[in-house]
């Protein structure tokens, strides 16, 4: 046996292992790590998808032994694990868990960050991989770059690799993200960057590429001549809860859902067909679509096309709920928008002239992330048109809650009259897979540790639409016209200017 | 139908006449306010056991929970007379998050003096159509077996450590395979009982410390509850596959040996009750590696002994009932190609 391969490997080929690991996770005693990071990784493990001899070391300022840090863990898996908890299982994942005490600006602690990870890979018997995520406050990345690359940590141990995991939000415009992205190329190449968008580790949204390239059905019709428009809507039933106003005054909705993950989803849904599954084929193709957004000019434009608004008090699920300039931590006077709808066009040859309408709200009825296509009417329709409630076919895509699609046609309704009935056929994921999907951090934790950068941003995604998005914050921000802030009762589907927006054009917002 | 008693025949749901199957399953779903039947598959269950209703109706109730689809429960009686066929209509429903979600529908059919010719026409007629066809045959596979029936097949479930006469049934199966006609993957639920169990021994040599041991391996056990001696044998050819070992049966017993030369003793040990297949234990020298089930837990602990070296994990431990082995299998789909090699070794070894 000269070479040295696992003769048994093939069994492991079909389940997606990753080689021996360790994760350090920067700011473990958060809210993220408690309430995401861990539970996704005990949940790797539930399945036996972790890797062989996986450790995790919790990077973080207040001391606490190791078996503090394991309890306090364990105690919110208990309530956040997807699969349960179960307390053999805990004993040996928690064994698995360490905790490193040190300030992110103190270079010694990374240096006995390194003594600690040399020491498993010496009981290991060999290098393993290392990831670095990043769930701290965005303020802190500089500082952790640049005390990784100073430890040498940054550099994998033999012929291992060494990667960076980076959350949410990646800047606050192109000129933060740039930054970061210098700081961080600085310190680990591309390949190894991972950017988080977690919308890209749910199932429904891995989904549109398989409806899109695996079903000949739709790509044929997937195009101008037959879509007249394409709807994107992320709507919260949530406000201000829990202190977020702080953060969220900073940044709106539209720095802080459709730079990100609405575009993540546009991209998806308007791409050509990758020429590879390979993450780069796919990132190739979905960049294209940011880059070929049609560009606004000036203040006008922008408001013509850009509708941004904030919630005034009103009421949800029956509950009463203040305005969202009375909102805990909000700034009394505050330019932010807490609902953002746009017009946008991707100036390809498929798209020309379709719009692409995406609006995020929060303090809206409902909590429902969606992607609806509307196809043209048929050219001529032989029955008596005033009969029918809508004419026109729809293809929507629930990314959640209730993942699944349905499709809306015309049907004939029972009768001796010729009434045509707009009816729904429905696929969800609920009742055809009994199986839960993994939830997103799952499958993205997953991968960053074998490697797969499919389903993470690159750093030009990340460019091109903070580019795009900056114009609209600099029309509405920095020049002397600024459009107008619009309002909308909590609890309704928005402000009436946004309903405008698709009158204007004679269209509607789809009735979620 | 003498020897079947109602009780066992109630559990099948409502009885309703053959030709009007089609016509009671509307009905059914008619009534459902829910309006929650969806189908990804046919699955059909097939048994000539006149015990195997209850059983069957539990199995076909387990793979719904990950799995609607619509379940056809044969059972055939090719030897008694006189000749009759009844049909039962039921469904599964699976309740999640304490709604009523995935609801998968049953047709029963007990075929007194159920010949080939009865049972192909049953299944053909009660397939939804466009679906695939899951077959689980349980027992041995009888001249029911027949071609025009495989040949609708698209994933065929056996479990070769229930045959009585398994030469004929691998053969059979081998026959079957190689016409023209059949299309169909096969399962065997004695290969797929070790899953997990090889994939924790696959993980355990992920370390280069513990693959230089293979070569030095002297002796392996493989431990295993009563009735799944095949599932151990078929462990055993696997490791001889892989390692690329001859298989020599002395008066000592089983032995592997390596292309090297190096003779791997090999101890089957039936522990009577417990888990289908317990454990695997690896010695060399100075290694001794080994997987066992942790009782009463869904996990194996994969343990890496190798001079003052010692590793533990917890990994996933094999499905326990037949229900679930299946439906995981339906999950992650996969090849056969592994498992067809690993037939002509342990069939030197029944
Ligand atoms: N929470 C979520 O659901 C969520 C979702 C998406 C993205 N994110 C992003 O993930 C990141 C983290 O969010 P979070 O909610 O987990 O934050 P958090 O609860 O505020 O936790 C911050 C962590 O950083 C540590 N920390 C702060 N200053 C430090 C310093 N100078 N040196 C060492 N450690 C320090 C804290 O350690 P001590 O406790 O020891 O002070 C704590 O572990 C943010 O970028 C956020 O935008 C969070």
């Amino acid at each position: 046996m000269p070479d040295l391969e696992n003769p048994f490997q093939e069994t492991l080929i079909q389940r997606h292992r990753a080689e021996s690991c360790t994760v350090v996770i920067f700011g473990a005693t958060g809210d993220l790590t408690h309430r995401k990071l861990i539970p996704a990784l005990y949940n790797l493990a539930v399945d036996g998808d972790l890797p062989p001899q996986f450790k995790v070391v919790g990077f973080a300022r207040r001391d606490k032994p190791d078996d503090v840090f394991r309890a306090e863990l364990e105690e919110s898996n208990k309530k956040n694990s997807r699969q349960g908890h179960d307390a053999a299982l805990w004993s040996s994942f928690g064994q698995s868990i360490h905790y490193h005490q040190s300030e992110f600006q103190d270079v010694e602690g990374y240096k006995s960050l390194k003594t600690l990870l040399d020491s498993f890979d010496k009981e290991r018997g060999a290098p393993a991989n290392r990831l670095f995520y990043l769930a701290s406050a965005p303020e802190f990345f500089d500082q952790i770059m640049l005390k990784l690359r100073e430890s040498g940590l940054n550099e994998g141990a033999g012929d291992k690799f060494s990667r960076v995991v980076c959350e949410k939000p990646f800047g606050k415009d192109l000129k933060t993200a740039q930054h970061l992205n210098e700081v961080v190329s600085q310190t680990f190449h591309e390949k190894d960057t991972y950017r988080i968008d977690h919308y890209l580790g749910k199932e429904t949204a891995q989904n549109i590429m398989v409806l899109r390239f695996a079903n000949l059905m739709f790509e044929p019709l997937w195009n101008s001549r037959y879509i007249d428009h394409v709807e994107i809507t992320c709507s919260e039933n949530l406000g201000m809860e829990g202190g977020r106003g702080g953060y969220y005054d900073t940044a709106g909705a539209l720095r802080d859902m459709v730079q990100n993950h609405l575009f993540q989803l546009l991209s998806l849904v308007a791409m050509e067909p990758p020429t590879g599954l390979s993450a780069d084929a796919v990132r190739d193709e979905k960049v294209k679509v940011i880059r070929s957004l049609r560009r606004w000019r000036g203040a006008k434009e922008v408001a013509e096309n850009v509708i941004r608004a904030q919630y005034t008090a009103g009421s949800v699920d029956g509950v009463d709920r203040v305005g969202y300039r009375q909102e805990d931590r909000v700034n009394p006077q505050s330019n932010t928008e807490s609902y953002v709808a746009l017009r946008l066009y991707v100036d390809t040859w498929r798209w020309q002239g379709v719009p692409f309408y995406i609006r995020m709200g929060k303090q809206l009825p409902k909590k429902a992330t969606e992607i609806s296509i509307h196809f043209k009417n048929p050219p001529q329709i032989p029955f008596a048109t005033e009969t029918m409630n809508g004419t026109s076919n729809s293809l929507v895509i629930r990314i959640q809650p209730d993942e699944g699609i349905s499709m809306g046609m015309l049907s004939k309704t029972p009768g001796q009259s010729l009434l045509l009935q707009s009816v729904k056929m429905d696929f969800r994921y609920s009742s055809s897979f009994g199986k839960a999907s993994p939830e997103a951090y799952e499958r993205l934790l997953l991968d960053a540790m074998s490697g797969d950068a499919t389903l993470f941003a690159r750093r030009d995604e990340v460019e091109n639409a903070w580019t795009f998005i900056d114009e609209i914050e600099h029309a509405w921000h920095n020049e002397g016209e600024q459009p107008p802030m619009c309002e909308y009762p909590a609890g309704s589907w928005g402000p009436k200017e946004a309903d405008e927006l698709l009158h204007a054009d004679g269209r509607a917002w789809r009735r979620l | 139908m003498s020897n079947l008693s109602d009780s066992s025949l109630a559990i099948l749901g409502q009885e309703v006449p053959l030709g009007r199957v089609d016509k009671a399953l509307k009905e059914l779903w008619g009534a459902d306010a829910a309006r929650t039947r969806a189908s990804l598959m046919n699955i059909a269950v097939y048994s000539e056991d006149p015990d195997s209703l209850e059983r069957n109706t539990q199995l076909l109730g387990e793979i719904t929970r990950e799995h609607s689809c619509r379940g056809l429960l044969i059972l055939a009686l090719p030897d008694q007379t006189p000749p009759q066929a009844r049909a039962w209509i039921t469904a599964h429903c699976q309740l999640y998050g304490g709604h009523k979600s995935v609801c998968s529908e049953q047709i029963s059919f007990v075929l007194a003096g159920g010949k080939a010719d009865q049972v192909r026409n049953i299944v053909f007629a009660h397939l939804d159509s466009d679906l695939p066809l899951v077959f689980c045959w349980q027992g041995d596979l009888t001249e029911n077996f027949d071609e025009r029936l495989y040949s609708v097949i698209d994933m065929l479930f056996v479990d070769s450590s229930t045959w009585c006469k398994p030469e004929t049934d691998f053969d059979r199966l081998q026959f079957a395979i190689s016409q023209n006609t059949a299309r169909f993957r096969v399962y065997d639920l004695s290969w797929l009982r070790s899953h997990s169990l090889r994939t924790a021994l696959a993980t355990c040599f992920q370390s280069k410390l513990a693959l230089e041991q293979l070569p030095l391996l002297r002796r392996m056990e493989i431990t295993h509850a009563s009735g799944h001696r095949v599932a151990a044998l078929l462990m055993v050819a696997w490791v001889a596959v892989r390692l690329k070992c001859t298989l020599d049966i002395c008066q000592k017993g089983l032995c592997l040996i390596t292309a090297e030369g190096q003779r791997i003793e090999v101890l089957v040990t039936d522990n009577g009750a417990g888990d289908p297949l317990q454990g695997i234990f690896m010695h060399s020298d100075a290694a001794n590696i080994s997987v066992t089930r942790v009782s009463g837990s869904q996990y194996a602990k994969a343990r890496v002994e190798i001079g003052d070296h010692l590793s533990e994990e917890m990994l996933p431990a094999d499905l326990g009932s037949d229900g679930e082995l299946i439906g995981s299998q339906l999950a992650r789909l996969g090849g056969q190609s592994l498992y067809f090699q690993m037939v002509p070794m342990l069939r030197g070894m029944l």
